[in-house]
């Protein structure tokens, strides 16, 4: 009996292709794109995006704009305009991981680097500082040493003669070393600011409130629209397509209902930010619906557009959790998207998970306007109502 | 004679290279149960398929409500489905169902508290309105499943195998609530393997065989075409019979009749032949239980149809 019953099951599973084809080749697919997204969590392999303005012009800070332009470890833009305040906007707008600028010559005494970081991307400040820090080891290593001298000639009240003849000999040694990164390692080079407004851990809060709730958007809408399957297998379906109606009605009234769900999880989610780590939701509510809105549209029809494909329940349940796990991994549900490759976090804007997290997280940690919202909020509702048309026209097709 | 409400003219259809039905024309009237047969295979579901404007005819015609259903909405509107699985949802009550389908049917907001109640009415469920469809019996729920079909009052209902899986009774207070319906004035088409209801409840029959209508009538008048004075013999014998008495019985032209212990024949001579057979298996040491002698039914005729020897 048992292994008539294992019978059973191989049989039904090797004559439904299309779930013998997702059982066993999804999940080599899915272990590959999780070892990408998470083996560049390690810090290892992190390319900033560095925000750096150059307040002072001098040979050395222009020497090491340049050199942190260059280095394969960052990925560096200009400041434009080349100021402080471009910097900050920057960051706070989510545009760059951190920003750098150079406030007096590297070589002067006293920090000369502010790093401009955002809290909800923490490991991004001491990053830049050792990046930045490993750039000018390689490119101009004799600036590092001579503020060290400098920093001990201030702090013994002077050099003799012999050896600031030494000083000066090493500082032509190390110098010439430029471009090994061991020449020499620098310290009291940075200054740290937070973006204006920003409150410890707040940030990852409205992060993580955003990654959860388009992540379970999805989850229950893909549930919820099994129920076409379900309803093709019951004879529902028949009965429905047997009269004047079709089906369109059918897959509209679940969309309806599928963005309710969503919109009454992101309210649970919401509130229980606001009320537990103070997020300020009520305060920013005419945004927060719009993308919720938005959200729960790309949910509701995105849910409806696949499970139309489907023949089996096997399949869509096979299919919905392959989209479901890799759409969280790349998209940033899972882990911040800037500890990604830059490749897949390009790759994350196919995700609405990406346009939903960008979006939340802009409203609740950086303030963003409208000029920063329509896009995700125009990208989360275009998918929807893709998935949606998609669903319909299947509907309109389906008769037999 | 009364308006037909469906005619189908020649209709043929082909599943690829598979014809599935080949000429076949059909009229169901208002006020009449027409009862569809056939063997599994004979075409009765691509025949429904067509009637609901699922499938498009490869050649002929199909009107229902004088319009063809493929590709006419209102003519759609005119129909009715309870279809073979229970197409209810499970947690919902039975008002609840009822409701949701009346909205589907597209009964218009202020009639569909009406509808649902006359539905229930008509189909007997209305003690129970409030209770989920999934506690109720199956033949309670055979009866709900009708009631979904009938919301919005259409001129044909079209039932398939609409007694799978109930018992005596539940089957008796269905075929109550399917005359009900047609004295109402809705054309029913039954289609059942169910002969015995297909017999008792039909008003006219049609067989189909391999895509043709092969036979179409009154059940009695087929019966009564097919087998003439013929009654049908049926002995119920209490054990197995021995390889010696099973001769006898062939020799007898008797047949098993799905059970080792049960053969029949059909026979002009009645009451007579039947007490000839009792006297020999007596003779030959078998006793039956019981010899029955009785008029011929659909099922004879289904038999005779499948077998396609006496049809031709």
């Amino acid at each position: 009996m048992t292994l008539a019953m294992f019978r059973v099951m191989a049989l039904e599973l090797w004559r439904d292709r299309g779930a013998l084809v997702m059982t066993f080749l999804l999940p080599p697919l899915v272990f590959l794109i999780f070892s990408t997204v998470f083996a560049g969590t390690t810090g290892e392999d992190i390319k900033l995006k560095l925000s750096v303005a150059d307040q002072v012009h001098s040979p050395d800070s222009i020497r090491l704009v340049k050199a942190l332009m260059a280095d394969p470890d960052l990925r560096a833009e200009p400041a434009r305009p080349d100021t402080g305040e471009a910097v900050r906007k920057r960051v706070k707008a989510g545009h760059a991981d951190s920003g750098l600028i150079i406030t007096a010559d590297p070589k002067a005494a006293g920090p000369a680097l502010l790093v401009v970081a955002d809290p909800s991307r923490a490991v991004a400040a001491p990053l830049t500082q050792a990046r930045v820090q490993a750039a000018m080891a390689r490119a101009m290593p004799e600036v590092l040493l001579s503020r060290q001298i400098d920093e001990t000639t201030e702090a013994i009240g002077g050099l003799t003669k012999g050896q600031k003849d030494y000083s000066e000999e090493a500082l032509s040694t190390v110098a010439a070393q430029a471009g090994d990164k061991d020449a020499f390692k620098g310290r009291g080079l940075f200054d740290r600011e937070d973006i204006a407004g920003a409150k410890k851990g707040g940030g990852t809060i409205a992060y993580y409130a955003g990654a959860v709730t388009i992540l379970f958007a999805l989850f229950s809408a893909m549930n919820g629209a099994l129920s076409l399957i379900e309803e093709r297998r019951s004879g529902i379906a028949d009965r429905i397509l047997a009269g004047p109606a079709g089906l369109g009605p059918v897959v509209r009234g679940k969309f309806l209902f599928l963005m309710g769900q969503t919109v009454i999880q992101a309210i649970a989610i919401f509130a229980t930010a606001q009320l537990v780590y103070d997020v300020p939701v009520l305060e920013h509510l005419f945004p927060w619906l719009v993308t919720t809105l938005a959200a729960a549209v790309c949910a509701g029809g995105l849910a409806l557009g696949v499970v139309s494909f489907c023949k089996t329940r096997d399949q869509a349940q096979m299919l919905s959790t392959f989209i479901i796990l890799i759409l969280a991994a790349i998209g940033g549900s899972m882990v911040p998207r800037f500890l990604m490759p830059p490749w897949l976090q390009t790759v994350g804007w196919f995700t609405p998970h990406a346009w939903a997290i960008e979006a939340y997280q802009g409203i609740l940690w950086r303030d963003a306007g409208i000029g920063l919202l329509y896009r995700p909020w125009i990208v989360l509702t275009a998918i929807g109502l893709a998935g949606l048309g998609a669903a319909l026209f299947v509907a309109r097709r389906v008769r037999a | 004679m009364s308006t037909p409400v469906l005619n189908v003219w020649n209709a043929e259809f082909a599943y690829r290279s598979r014809k599935a039905l080949r000429g076949v024309d059909l009229v169901i009237r208002r006020g009449e149960i027409y009862g569809l047969l056939g063997p599994n295979g004979a075409g009765k579901s691509t025949l429904i398929g067509v009637i609901c404007g699922r499938l498009k005819l490869t050649a002929g015609e199909v009107a229902l409500e004088g319009a063809d259903p493929w590709n006419t909405p209102a003519a759609r509107a005119a129909l009715g489905l309870a279809p073979q699985e229970i197409a209810l949802y499970d947690h919902l009550t039975i008002r609840e169902n009822l409701e949701v389908f009346g909205r589907l049917s597209q009964v218009p907001g202020k009639r569909i508290q009406d509808a649902v109640t006359r539905a229930m009415n008509l189909t007997r469920t209305v003690e129970r309105e409030h209770v989920p469809v999934k506690h109720l019996s199956g033949g309670y729920r055979r009866r709900v499943n009708i009631a979904a079909a009938i919301l919005h009052e259409p001129r044909l209902l079209i039932l398939d195998e609409p007694t799978v899986g109930v018992d005596v009774d539940a089957r008796e207070a269905l075929d109550g609530v399917i005359r009900d319906l047609r004295d109402s004035g809705v054309a029913v088409l039954l289609v059942t393997h169910d002969l015995e209801q297909a017999g008792a409840l039909a008003d006219r029959v049609g067989f189909l065989k391999e895509g043709r209508k092969v036979l179409e009538g009154a059940p009695r008048e087929l019966v009564r075409q097919a087998f003439g004075e013929e009654m049908e013999i049926l002995v119920h014998l209490p054990i197995e019979a021995s390889p010696e008495q099973r001769t006898l019985l062939v020799g007898e032209g008797l047949e098993e009749r799905g059970s080792s212990h049960i053969w029949a024949k059909l026979d002009k001579g009645g009451y007579t032949a039947a007490g000839q057979i009792d006297k020999k298996l007596r003779k030959a040491g078998l006793i039956p239980n019981e010899i029955r002698v009785r008029e011929p039914s659909l099922h004879n005729l289904f038999t005779l149809v499948a077998d396609w020897r006496r049809a031709a």
